[in-house]
């Protein structure tokens, strides 16, 4: 009995945390683990983004995994942003020219245009990390998230959409008040290429 | 002199008075323009080019080191994969000005 209890407590415990520890792809997890190990969080919270899982995870200074979540990411594949795309308005921008670039990002809180807060994740290229913005019905932003594949996460121009409740859980704690680090995972290329402290 | 003219004269005398006591007349320039024109920096730190807060900055007020001309926003920004060393190395930095996201 008392076994049984102690295991639907565990359960729901795992429940109760958001796609913790157990969803954690391994080059996630991987990453975030070399990442502290160098210290090149500098002991801050920091987010991995697994562009091939379209999935973000929220760590804290010290490695310990907060979250994850499915997120949108940009049409394209690809690891760099097209230059000068930041500048460009969105009506003129390709489909081949809507990818998420990959590599380590100093994030900052910050808002656009309408004033919504957001966390830069490069300000340059205009990418940020955004709750999702159902705007336009036939992108079917809020359906894309919601299936269980990956597949069709690609939608966005190049940010980071992530669920509201989620930005507003974690997001926006860990990143939103304060300096931190995205990294983003390649699509193409492999983490060891490009981020130096996994070494070669 | 009889009374109206004792009256005009001491009308003028106090009109005089009140002219010289304006000799050093107000101006209209602040001491403090920033302050007074209710711009400030929105996160207490040097006043930027453009002196309005985000929320009032057009799309193409964008790029590299901010608009701010303060020293600490020429801090290195990530433009492509793996350039950026310098994290979380300052959390007192002023927010940069709003733009448009890529969605």
């Amino acid at each position: 009995m008392t076994s049984r209890l102690v295991r639907h407590g565990a359960l729901a415990a795992l429940l109760l945390v958001p796609m913790a520890a157990t969803a954690g792809p391994d080059d996630a997890l991987r990453l975030a683990r070399a990442a502290v190990a160098a210290g090149d969080n500098k002991a801050g919270p920091f987010a991995v983004v697994d562009k091939k899982q379209a999935r973000v995870f929220i760590f804290q200074g010290d490695g310990a995994l907060l979250a994850s979540s499915p997120v949108l990411l940009g049409l394209a594949r690809g690891d760099v942003s097209v230059p000068g795309i930041g500048e460009r308005k969105m009506s003129d921008i390709k489909p081949h020219e809507r990818t998420t670039p990959a590599g380590r990002f100093a994030s900052e809180p910050g808002r656009n245009l309408s004033g919504e807060d957001i966390v830069w994740v490069d300000y340059d290229a205009a990418v940020s990390m955004h709750r999702v913005r159902p705007v336009v019905k036939a992108e079917r932003r809020l359906e894309r998230l919601a299936t269980p594949t990956p597949a069709d996460n690609r939608i966005t121009y190049g940010c980071i959409n992530v669920p509201a409740a989620f930005y507003d859980r974690y997001v926006k704690p860990a990143l939103g008040s304060r300096q931190g680090v995205v990294y983003v995972l390649p699509d193409q290329a492999t983490s060891r290429s490009v981020f130096g402290f996994m070494g070669h | 002199m009889n009374r109206t003219s004792k009256l005009v004269a001491a009308l003028a005398l106090a009109a005089a008075g009140t002219a010289f006591a304006q000799g050093n007349p107000p101006t209209t320039a602040s001491p403090n323009p920033a302050t007074a024109a209710g711009q400030q920096s929105p996160a207490g730190g040097p006043m930027g080019t453009t002196g309005t807060t985000p929320q009032n900055n057009s799309a193409s007020g964008s790029g590299s080191g901010g608009t701010s001309g303060s020293a600490p926003m020429s801090g290195s920004m990530s433009t492509g994969s793996n350039n950026d060393t310098n994290a979380t190395a300052s959390n007192s930095r002023p927010m940069r000005p709003a733009r448009a996201d890529r969605n």
